[in-house]
Order: structure tokens, then C-alpha cells, then sequence
């Protein structure tokens, strides 16, 4: 895992995902600390289970699979030493730890080329909006003749995946509901998606956002503004459950 | 007399070294030529031209009958002058390509090795196979090729891969004696140059270009991009109606998320702040 998040910037930010795990482990101490340990011989079973991933993973199923052994032998570690109490209080961080693994090979070239698509198409149309001649053949934009490529390191992967971490961390700090978690997870696919185009399209009409410094500051600009917008669903994910209840 | 040896041997090596292979400039604008038909089935996009000759017969594709849902960002050609020029130059390059002296014999599945820049690696009467990825280096020469001669087919297993590192695809070379197939979801990078036929399987992509001598190219919803440079040069001129510079990525997923977790830092202790920065 470590190499992949060194070699794909797609997935550096697994880099931070341990931290933040241990952080919110740290965070929660006095609730894990308050349980009974409870040894639990099930957890042997979830670290046989994560062994078989693991030889499968090295006879030749793939990086992916050993990842997800890793994740699996945690749990069953933890099912091990503090039993089921000890599981149900960390499961929470525990499911960061998805975050972590290497990107499916099967599910990433699936989606890759609708993704591409699907950002041309929505900045094309951001960019008709606004008044601004362009002329979409695929995955092409012409903008006055200013020709720019969604190819695949533009296809919104790394938006999504670092927004859907970063929404379900923020669900977490912000609102004690489960379920907010799984609405600003579910929230921050449409809005990196949208992000993308932006930033797209943003390329497309100022040719020096192209590349370079310029690129970078606007594309960590669009970030933050994703930020502030899951900030502003959660409230009106709240106003709307609060009627709903009264 | 060794020293004259040596001198031979070295200058056979530089000459097959330096060999640069370059596409025409009217088959570099190709990311699809057949030689009797194109098929397509599903949303395939090629950017660039697609063609065929001496066959006519183009299904599958949006602008010509019987119509889409395939697109072609480029033009369409259909036994005209222009694909008839193209694919004299697709033979002219295929000679070229078969003459390169070979730098090294490979018989096995390419999944999981790697090739440097410079090499010509050769499968002389065999099927070449390729399961997993595949990394081609050119990290010693970017402007370098890397060329593969296949004596019968190329076969690609689902969702097999090409790894670039520092390489360009249009300086990548597949010359298949036969037909080549790429697998399912299978991404692909270089010039496929085929005596016969040239399949892509449902999803495979293929950042180079699909270039048949005599047969069928078949397409499956598939992205075919060619590249931004003609082969040969490594730094030759753009491709008329070519993809264009590609859009750059975001910022790594490093970054952006340790910008938002300093965001999520200040907003967590944004009632502190006034007494952290000394004010009352």
C-alpha cells in the first residue's frame, strides 16, 4: 500500500488516513477504554479469513486483496483481545481504513472512460452557460481553437476519492447522526464530479490554469469550495430532517 | 582484429539503437484504418480520423450510414484517397518496423517484466501473450522507441495493462504478424501496426492508434486516443485535428487532503481562536 500511495496521486492522501484513524482512536479513548475486554475466538476466524487474502493475494489475485487481508486482520484482532464491544466501539475508524486500499483495477477502468466523458460533457456545458463558444468532439474541447484533452488523470477519481474521505471525516467531527456520514459520502460524489467540470472547464477558458502553479492553486481552490458546500448540505440536511421529525 | 570487431559490433548497435521509426503523416492522423471493414458496437470514441481501405464497409459509428452510437472526433474515410494514402504509408511503416534488427528474443506472457527504451524485442513465430501489466521504461531516453515484433498474434487478458514510465505512446511500436486482441477493459498504449486483423474487446482502451493492413478493426466500446506527437521523432509535429495538450490533473490527493484537514482543524477550534491568538 505504501508504494502505491507513493507511486499513484491518486491515493497519496492513504499517507494521512492512518493518522486520522489513530486520531480518532485517540479521540475516543475514553468510550473503548470504559469496555470490558471480552476475548472473542471469532477473531481467530477473521485472521484465517485475512491470512487466505493474503496467500491469494500473493499467488497472483492482486495488491487489492492483500490490502483489504490487512483491514481484515485488524478487525480480527481487535475481535481477539476486546471482543465484540471493542469491535462495535472501533468500527468507525476501522472503516476509514477503506480508504486506504488501492483503487479496484476492475471498478477504476469502468469507470474511468464515462468519468472522462461525463467532465467534457459537463464542462462543455458550464462553458455554453457562460456564454463561451466551444465545440465538445468526446473527450475534446475546443475552445476558439484553444484544444484541451479530459484524458484519464482528469477524470475526477482523485476529487472523489479525496472528498469522499474527507466528507465522511468531516460528517464525523460535525454531527453525532450516523447516517450523515453515508448523506455527505453519498453527497460528495455528485459535487466532485461537478468540481472536475469546473475545473475543466476552467482550464478550457484560461489556457495559463492549464499547467503549473496557476493549475495547481485553482485546483486546491475548487477543493475548499467542495469543502464549504458538503458544510452547507450538512445544515440543510439537519433543517430538512428537523421538520421532517416535527 | 578485435578492435575492428568491436568497432562492427558497435556500429550494428548504434544503427539499431538509433533506428526511428516514423509514421506517415497522413496514417499518423488515424487512430482507427482498416483494410476491409471497422465494426463497432456500444459508445466507442475514437479521437482523430478513422478509415478503410481497399474495404468501405464502416458500422457502429455516428456520420456515416448505418449510423452510430460510436464517435469519431476526426473525419470519417471510407475507401477514399486520403485512407488509400494511408495505408500505403501503414505499409511503408510496417516494413520499416519489420526491418529493425531485433535487440532480443521474448517468447513468454510480457505481464510482469519490464522493456527498456532502445529495445527491439522480437516473438518470431510465436503468439505473444500479455497477462497483467506490462512496464515499459524510457526513462534513459524519453525521445526514444520501443518497438515489439510479433511473428503471430498479440493477446491481451481482461483488464491487462501498459505502464509507461517516461515513455511516449506514439513512440511505442506492436508490429503483429498476424491479428492482435485486446482483452476486456484492457488499457493499452502504442501503435498496433497488424498484418490482419485488430480487435478491441468491450472497454479496452487504447492510447495509440489501431492501424489493420488487410483486415477487420472491431471495436467494442472502446477510447482510442492518439497521441499528441507523431512516432519516429518522439518530439515530431502536432497531429492535424489531434486530441489537443491534455487538461493537467488536480493536485495530488496528498494535498488536497491535508488542505482540508487544516480546513477542518480551524473550524474545529474556531471558538479558541481569539484566545490562541492572545486576544480576549
Amino acid at each position: 500500500m505504501f508504494e502505491q500511495w507513493s507511486n499513484d496521486e491518486d491515493m497519496s492522501h492513504g499517507f494521512l488516513v492512518p493518522i486520522v484513524i489513530l486520531w480518532v482512536v485517540w479521540r475516543e479513548r475514553q468510550r473503548w477504554r470504559a469496555l470490558e475486554a471480552e476475548p472473542n475466538w471469532w477473531g481467530f476466524a477473521l485472521l484465517a479469513a485475512a491470512a487466505g487474502m493474503q496467500f491469494a493475494s500473493v499467488i497472483g489475485v492482486g495488491l487489492f486483496a492483500g490490502s483489504v487481508a490487512f483491514l481484515v486482520s485488524v478487525a480480527g484482532a481487535v475481535l481477539c483481545l476486546g471482543g465484540v464491544a471493542w469491535l462495535r466501539a472501533l468500527a468507525f475508524p476501522l472503516a476509514l481504513g477503506v480508504f486506504m486500499l488501492p483503487k479496484l483495477a476492475v471498478v477504476y477502468n469502468q469507470a474511468t472512460l464515462p468519468l472522462q466523458l461525463l467532465a467534457s460533457r459537463i464542462a462543455a456545458g458550464i462553458l455554453t452557460a457562460a456564454g463561451i463558444g466551444v465545440i465538445r468532439e468526446g473527450n475534446i474541447l475546443d475552445v476558439g481553437g484553444h484544444r484541451i484533452a479530459v484524458v484519464e488523470a482528469c477524470d475526477g477519481i482523485r476529487y472523489l476519492l479525496s472528498l469522499g474521505f474527507m466528507a465522511v471525516v468531516f460528517a464525523y467531527l460535525s454531527d453525532s447522526k450516523p447516517w450523515m456520514r453515508w448523506a455527505l459520502l453519498a453527497a460528495a460524489v455528485p459535487i466532485a464530479i461537478l468540481a472536475n467540470a469546473v475545473r475543466v472547464a476552467a482550464a478550457g477558458w484560461l489556457p495559463p490554469l492549464e499547467a503549473g502553479v496557476p493549475h495547481a492553486v485553482c485546483g486546491c481552490l475548487i477543493f475548499v469550495l467542495c469543502l464549504a458546500a458538503l458544510m452547507l448540505l450538512r445544515r440543510l440536511f439537519n433543517k430538512v430532517y428537523v421538520r421532517y421529525q416535527s | 582484429m578485435h578492435k575492428l570487431i568491436a568497432l562492427l559490433s558497435w556500429a550494428a548497435l548504434s544503427v539499431g539503437l538509433n533506428a526511428q521509426i516514423t509514421l506517415g503523416t497522413t496514417v499518423g492522423t488515424f487512430g482507427v484504418l482498416a483494410g476491409s471493414t471497422v465494426t463497432s458496437t456500444g459508445n466507442t470514441l475514437v479521437s482523430g480520423n478513422l478509415g478503410v481501405s481497399p474495404g468501405t464497409a464502416i458500422t457502429g459509428i455516428t456520420g456515416i450510414a448505418p449510423g452510430g452510437p460510436g464517435i469519431v472526433s476526426g473525419t470519417i474515410h471510407s475507401a477514399d484517397a486520403f485512407a488509400a494514402t494511408a495505408q500505403s504509408e501503414l505499409t511503408a511503416a510496417y516494413n520499416a518496423v519489420a526491418a529493425v534488427p531485433s535487440t532480443a528474443t521474448w517468447t513468454t506472457d510480457l505481464g510482469g517484466h519490464t522493456f527498456y527504451v532502445g529495445g527491439v524485442y522480437t516473438a518470431p513465430s510465436t503468439s505473444l501473450g500479455l497477462t497483467g501489466t506490462v512496464t515499459l521504461d524510457c526513462t534513459t531516453n524519453p525521445n526514444g522507441q520501443i518497438i515489439f515484433q510479433i511473428g503471430s498474434t498479440l493477446t491481451t487478458a481482461s483488464n491487462s495493462s501498459v505502464n509507461l514510465v517516461n515513455c511516449l505512446p506514439a513512440n511505442v511500436f506492436w508490429l503483429v504478424g498476424t491479428s492482435a486482441t485486446i482483452g476486456t477493459t484492457s488499457s493499452f498504449y502504442g501503435n498496433i501496426l497488424a498484418q490482419d486483423a485488430i480487435t478491441l474487446t468491450t472497454g479496452a482502451s487504447l492510447h495509440g492508434r489501431a492501424l489493420a493492413r488487410t483486415a477487420a478493426v472491431t471495436l467494442d466500446t472502446n477510447a482510442i486516443t492518439i497521441p499528441a506527437t507523431l512516432g519516429g521523432t518522439g518530439g515530431g509535429p502536432p497531429v492535424p485535428g489531434g486530441p489537443g495538450l491534455p487538461a493537467g490533473a488536480a493536485p495530488s490527493s496528498l494535498i488536497l487532503v491535508a488542505i482540508a484537514l487544516v480546513c477542518a482543524g480551524i473550524y474545529g477550534t474556531r471558538k479558541r481562536l481569539p484566545k490562541l491568538m492572545g486576544r480576549n
